[in-house]
């Protein structure tokens, strides 16, 4: 053109290679700077096995029991005595057989009353008593419990021991108790018989001003009585200090309550107002209360003596076992020791089976939050724990089909399903639990474009609008060389 | 004797002698515009002293300084005032003497009549002086920075690359002017301006390997030698970590700390590396589009990391704007280098005014000073900008009546 | 099973059979020289032969804790966290040394204070027990100890010396963290009193009355846990406090009923001593009611359990209050310590020790500061009267602090020369926060610990501590976090843009008609 400005796409750095360089150096940054964004910005979310844990809500736990009857003509009547109680025996699988060495269970014929040893039923067996026996066995075996009272299922509990006088004053205070040598005369033979099931820390404190949140009830001969509605309040949880801050593990309290001289003696009252001879009372998952009312010849700041201590840890001991959900022996059946194989035996069962339920519907639970909630981290912890608790549900479900074929021995068997359930619900509890699960669950995505887009709108604008231009253009390009070649071959 | 002559050696002069008489530093030794943490005397006075006493400097603390400004401040240089504000002035004139031989080392005359006013657009900029009076380490930066330019003008290898192995330890940013160096180092035709005829790089890739490998070693030693300093590793995240996860969000000109500020935690570590990989995605494009003329890319990556660093200062930006000097061919072609001063100008002086009236006397806010930050970080984009328009402009020839060139 | 047997009889943490635990409780009201009374109560429970738990035994969970008069829930503190001493104090207000002299409890710092001594454990650090145990005392005291994380916690060894370590093969380990923060109030007064055997119900605590408490000038309330070696393990609870008399009526006297409002009904019955000591007035008639069981050097005790109830101690001078103007300062050592500078971004932290005393004296002096203050240690100077004197500085040991993570730990030793203020000068920066470090109230301050000065001649070791100080940090504008990301990231996007443009369009000359 005539005019000294060349033209500017004869210039060097104007040509198509350089600029196609320049922007593919742009575009080698940004793409080299996209894992770097996924790094700094993403959420660890590990992915659950949730295949494998809704899979668990089709298995169902069966234990086997088996019970051999000395008299072998009996076996098929009080089989069908049994089956035809199929709910109360949900989950298990009991079969009778006859006097083989290899049953869980022997019922052997007594003459007239009914003994129980160890795994060893001594009944009469005749074909009249069939229907009692079935009962008993299943008052044995699958004994019913009022579940509202039983503590939740932990692998340690903290037994704490409180006497609490409600009024201390300088003639007449108990100041202290010899309970860890009553404790371990008393109380731990059972604390070691169920030890498979639970681990036991014991404390023990004096509480010398313990008042009531209410006044109880005067009585005509100048004692008090407590009513049934006034038992519910009796705990008075702001004044005492039961409670412990320190580890996770659920505490079973055990009080001696020693009334105040103007509240003696102190009787506990029934619906209409007249007072029983009962000392103790049990509030449900929490604990027992046993009401101690010394005798008036006692005087001063005192320890307590040995008689009541030995008439308070008995009480003790059977609320414990409440507690804890051992069930009563079936009336007219006496046994030998306060702790039997059959009721061990059934409380590992029962709580085999809530356990492993619970466990199930908590990993569910952890699946179906973790899939509602897209902002929720999963941690490696987590996923470990619910992986963990996954494989000790399928040792329990292996276990359980195994050990029907193996002549294990019941204890063995029952012990190793129990610590399997009990490792699972841990696990699955802990994962759910888990604080880690909490950051960022209220970032909403608006936030988030708000944040982005001022920048990479604007800036990656250009470069795409670019690499759009380029594109079409080498298109273009490519067409018209091909016609151009097309026109030269002609 | 040419009067030209004279005027470096009467500008440095002039400077001793306000150094030496003045004490400006105490009116200057906490302003944020012209020191920052990474710079501040203060904070190297602090590490030279925990030093001396026997505690890890950079165990905590507000030193981040690199170490090889230990060993010179134990060993070499006592920290006395008058020493250091010498000092300064010495560097500055360094300073301002390699800028006159890059200068001629373009226009191929060992003197030229223009030496004078080269020297005094470095010595003169108040971007330049008032961070020196102020005992800002960047004086230092700059100083090396041109150093390296100037050997890589003059064609000395190791000097030059020596040099940005030094800056480098004192400033992790300046890795930026690197390729434009080792270019200048690589190219047959020198740092005469091409800027009127573009080429495509007149050399073989077979020298560019030898000099990165050079440039490598050197800074392994310098760090190996840093390392040995100070006892351990410790100086790394300290000092260059600073420049990446920015612990320290004192207020300063750039574009960072407010932003920073203001993040929420969940994106912090996202926008540090977008900000970071912003410094560095500016290299490959302009060296590829100048790459006949790599003392003009070293040029306007300066403007890059004075407007975009991390930590900047006064002098990062002033340098860029002394630089001008040595470019006048640009003049003609800058299509609006009034609204580039006047953007300064506002920048320049309502900048310690607010910075003033929200810290010293409570009226204002952090909005005021932030809003400077802006206008000023405005005022270099547009500097910058024209610099890149005008130097791809010059190629295209003389302006003509009835003709314009743009861009489509 | 015989195993676990075993250790029950052979392990012996806190508590085992046959360790008997005794109880003492005691009053001490003194009369200060400006009007108002200082009363201190003190509640000690020895637990007789036992050891600190080792933080290797904490593995032997089944170890049984039985108690009778030791606070449980203090025990299973800890046992669970292996600690061999531990000191916690919640004060309110400012403890004047000039006026009222030294204190009978050192921890008059305001606020919670927290500081323990712990040793090196198997499986738990000491640092991850140092968390556990911060939060199990603020739930078992209702306060927001939790908040003393490692932005807060020291390791002052020095300063904050230990009573008596057991002879352990591994070391033993402070830490100290400090919360001027804190408020004190009847929530926290409430657990206090929970941990005694006899609570508020008899004895010297039923005077313990937190409507007059709380308004006191000063009050206080401490938990100290240690090991005597000849005695055993010991819990201490004090509460201290000031009152006034002289603001009701314009005369000095008190008694139980214009002081606490209360008197005692009854005693405590498990207490094995319960008394009061009052410090009687020199040279100036008094009377004292009721009579007190004895008199020793110039105190009059009162053995509670022998006095008839209700039992309502009141002094009564004849003669009006004369203020004393010359009163000379109480305390041989005066400190002040201020914050100066005007602007939010540097300032001088200044500290005046004036030494009444005819020698000199060597001081430890301790700060242990927030990162958000920056020391410039070059710029420490001593001046007396002026005169700048380096050779007074003895030592210094120095903690530098990480921003966003760790607290400042700065101790010298300093000599004080006879009748001098020595003036300790030295700069300051504050910090700039992140936007989520501003506490809700951000235009406040910050409130900084209370520095400890320990006289290194005083037998027993007595801390000092100077007030606390509030800190003015800038802060940015809390309303505009996107405005400020929508501002910057357009203007960077712009250049961004501009830049791209014009190194990737095409020049064209175009022809212009003229």
């Amino acid at each position: 053109m005539a005019t000294s400005l060349r033209d500017p796409s004869t210039l060097f750095f104007q040509s198509e290679a350089i600029r196609r360089l320049i922007i593919s150096s742009y575009w080698v940054v940004l793409i080299a700077a996209l894992p770097l964004w996924w790094h700094t910005t993403s959420i660890e979310r590990l992915s659950l096995p949730t295949s494998r844990v809704n899979a668990q809500a089709d298995r169902q736990l069966r234990l086997p029991i088996s019970i051999g009857l000395e008299d072998a003509s009996l076996v098929g009547p009080l089989q069908r005595e049994l089956d035809s109680r199929g709910q109360r025996w949900k989950g298990l699988d009991v079969t009778v057989a006859g006097a083989a060495a290899n049953a869980s269970y022997i019922v052997v014929n007594a003459d007239n009353a009914a003994l129980l040893g160890e795994r060893r039923l001594q009944f009469p067996l005749r074909r009249a008593t069939i229907p009692l026996l079935a009962d008993a066995l299943s008052d044995l075996l699958v004994p019913r419990l009022n579940s509202h009272r039983i503590a939740h299922y932990a692998p340690r509990y903290r037994l704490a021991f409180t006497l609490l006088n409600e009024d201390a004053v300088e003639g007449d205070a108990i100041s202290s108790w010899d309970i860890s040598t009553a404790i371990t005369h008393q109380l731990s033979p059972l604390l070691d018989a169920l030890s498979v099931l639970h681990n036991f820390t014991i404390e023990s404190q004096v509480q010398f001003h313990a008042p009531l949140a209410f006044s109880p009830q005067p009585m005509s001969d100048g004692s008090v009585g407590l009513t049934p509605e006034d038992l519910t309040v009796f705990v008075n949880s702001a004044e005492w200090t039961l409670s412990s801050s320190v580890s996770n593990d659920p505490v079973l309290h055990f009080l001696v309550f020693v009334p105040s001289s103007s509240h003696r003696p102190m009787h506990i009252l029934d619906a209409h107002g007249v007072p029983t001879t009962a000392e103790s009372f049990l509030l449900p998952q929490w604990g027992g209360i046993v009401i101690y009312n010394p005798p008036n010849t006692e005087r001063g700041v005192r320890p307590l003596s040995h008689d009541a201590l030995s008439s308070i840890l008995p009480q003790f001991s059977n609320q414990l076992l409440s507690l804890l959900g051992v069930a009563k022996l079936p009336p007219g059946i006496p046994s030998t020791s306060p702790l039997t194989e059959w009721q061990l035996d059934a409380l590992l069962r029962r709580r085999a089976f809530e356990n492993t339920l619970e466990a199930t519907e908590t990993l569910q639970s952890i699946v179906r939050l973790v899939d509602q909630i897209d902002n929720m981290p999963v941690g490696q912890d987590v996923r470990g724990d619910v992986l963990s608790a996954l494989s000790s549900l399928d040792h329990i479900h292996i276990h359980s089909k195994t050990a029907s074929a193996l002549p294990l021995p019941l204890s063995l068997s029952l012990n190793t399903t129990l610590h399997h359930s009990a490792t699972a619900l841990t696990l699955a509890s802990r994962a759910f639990f888990n604080p880690g699960m909490l950051a960022l669950l209220y970032f909403p995505t608006e936030h988030k474009f708000a944040v982005y887009m001022p920048l990479f709108a604007s800036a990656v604008i250009p470069l795409l609008a670019t690499v759009i231009r380029e594109v079409a253009a080498w298109r273009k390009q490519r067409r018209e060389a091909a016609v151009a070649v097309a026109a030269a071959a002609q | 004797m040419h009067v030209d002559d004279l005027t470096l050696p009467a500008l440095v002069g002039g400077r001793v002698a306000v150094a030496l008489a003045t004490d400006l530093y105490q009116q200057l030794k906490y302003n944020h515009q012209l020191a920052s943490p990474l710079t501040s005397y203060l904070n190297l006075q602090e590490g030279v002293f925990l030093f001396k006493n026997g505690v890890d400097p950079y165990f905590g603390g507000v030193f981040r300084h690199s170490p090889l400004f230990l060993a010179l401040f134990t060993t070499l240089i006592p920290t006395s005032r008058t020493i250091c504000s010498l000092l300064w002035t010495l560097s500055d004139a360094v300073g301002a003497w390699a800028l006159v031989q890059i200068w001629r080392a373009r226009q191929r005359a060992p003197q030229t009549s223009r030496d004078g006013l080269v020297a005094a657009a470095y010595l003169l900029n108040p971007y330049l002086f008032l961070p020196t009076f102020a005992l800002s380490t960047c004086t230092f930066e700059n100083t090396l920075t041109l150093l390296s330019v100037m050997f890589a003008a003059q064609g000395s290898v190791s000097p030059a690359l020596l040099s940005a192995a030094l800056l480098l330890q004192l400033s992790l940013s300046s890795i930026l002017l690197t390729a434009p160096l080792i270019l200048l180092l690589a190219n047959s035709t020198g740092p005469v301006s091409q800027l009127a005829s573009p080429h495509a790089f007149a050399s073989n890739g077979r020298k560019v390997l030898p000099l990165v490998a050079e440039y490598v070693a050197y800074v392994a030693i310098l760090s190996l030698a840093s390392t040995l300093v100070s006892g351990s590793w410790a100086w790394i995240p300290q000092t260059w970590g600073a420049n990446i996860t920015l612990p320290d969000l004192t207020p300063n000109v750039g574009v960072w700390w407010y932003f920073f500020t203001e993040m929420f935690d969940h994106f912090r570590p996202f926008f540090l590396m977008v900000f970071s990989v912003h410094l560095l995605i500016y290299v490959a494009p302009v060296c590829i589009k100048f790459q006949y003329d790599p003392l003009y890319a070293a040029f306007v990556l300066q403007g890059v990391l004075g407007t975009f660093k991390a930590y900047p200062t006064m002098a990062d930006i002033g340098l860029f704007l002394s630089m001008f000097a040595v470019f006048p061919e640009l003049f003609t072609y800058l299509r609006h280098p009034i609204v580039t001063i006047f953007l300064h100008l506002h920048a320049a002086l309502l900048m310690p005014l607010f910075h003033h009236l929200w810290l010293s006397q409570g009226t204002a806010n952090a909005n005021f000073f932030y809003a400077t930050t802006l206008v000023f970080a405005c005022a270099n984009g547009a500097a910058l900008t024209d610099c890149v328009w005008a130097g791809m402009r010059i190629a295209i020839g003389q302006p003509q009546d009835g003709y314009s060139v743009v861009q489509e | 099973m015989c195993c676990r047997r075993l250790a029950f009889w052979a392990c012996l943490p806190l508590a085992v059979l046959g360790l008997s635990e005794t109880f003492h409780e005691q009053l001490h009201i003194r009369s200060l020289p400006d009007g108002k009374v200082a009363s201190r109560f003190s509640f000690s429970t020895i637990l007789a032969g036992a050891h600190p738990p080792s933080p290797h035994n904490r593995s032997l969970d089944d170890d049984p804790q039985h108690y009778t008069l030791f606070p449980l829930g203090l025990g299973q503190i800890l046992r669970e966290y292996a600690v061999t001493e531990m000191h916690l104090t919640l004060n309110a207000g400012k403890w004047s040394y000039d006026r009222w002299g030294y204190p009978e409890e050192d921890g008059v710092g305001t606020g919670a204070e927290l500081w323990a001594w712990m040793a090196d454990g198997a499986d738990a650090t000491v640092d991850q027990r140092w968390l556990g145990l911060r939060n199990a005392l603020a739930g078992l005291f209702c306060a927001s100890l939790g908040s003393l994380d490692e932005l807060r916690t020291t390791s002052p060894g020095f300063v904050f010396a230990p009573g008596a370590l057991p002879d352990w093969p591994f070391p033993h380990a402070i830490r100290h963290a400090s919360l001027p923060s804190e408020h004190v109030c009847t929530e926290n007064l409430t657990p206090f009193l929970k941990l005694l055997p006899c609570k508020s119900s008899s004895g010297l605590a039923s005077l313990l009355n937190p409507h007059r408490l709380f308004e006191a000038d000063w009050h206080g309330m401490g938990l100290h846990v240690s090991w005597l070696p000849e005695e055993g393990v010991q819990v201490r609870l004090t509460f201290q406090t000031v009152s006034d008399p002289l603001r009701p009526s314009n005369k000095r006297d008190w008694s139980f009923g214009s002081l606490f409002d209360r008197t005692i009904q009854r005693s405590c019955p498990v207490a094995s001593s319960s008394e009061i000591a009052v410090a009687l007035p020199f040279r100036v008639p008094y009377t004292i009611s009721p009579e007190p069981s004895l008199v020793d050097s110039g105190l009059a005790i009162f053995d509670v359990s022998q006095m008839e109830k209700p039992l309502d101690v009141s002094l009564h001078w004849p003669q009006g209050f004369q203020y004393s103007t010359s009163a000379l300062a109480e305390a041989p050592l005066s400190i002040r310590r201020t914050l100066k500078g005007y602007t939010q971004d540097n300032g001088e932290l200044s500290v005046l020790i004036k030494n009444d005393q005819d020698r000199s004296v060597d001081v430890a002096y301790l700060e242990t500061m927030p990162w958000i203050v920056q020391f410039y240690l070059h710029t420490l100077i001593l001046q007396i009267d002026g005169v700048t004197r380096p050779e007074l500085l003895r030592n210094i040991t120095y903690t530098p602090p990480v921003p966003h993570s760790r607290a400042t730990m700065f101790q010298v030793i300093v000599q004080i020369p006879p009748r001098s203020t020595l003036k300790l000068s030295m700069d300051i920066t504050k910090a700039f926060l992140r936007y989520t470090e501003h506490p809700p109230d951000a235009q406040r301050g910050w409130d900084l610990p209370p520095a400890v000065f320990v006289p290194l001649d005083s037998e027993p070791q007595r801390r000092i501590y100077a007030p606390t100080l509030l800190v003015d940090l800038a802060t940015p504008d809390f309303s505009m976090p996107y405005n400020v990301i929508i501002f910057t990231c357009s203007l960077i996007a712009f250049i961004f843009g501009s830049i791209f443009n014009y190194l990737t369009r095409r020049f064209v000359v175009l022809q212009v008609p003229s």
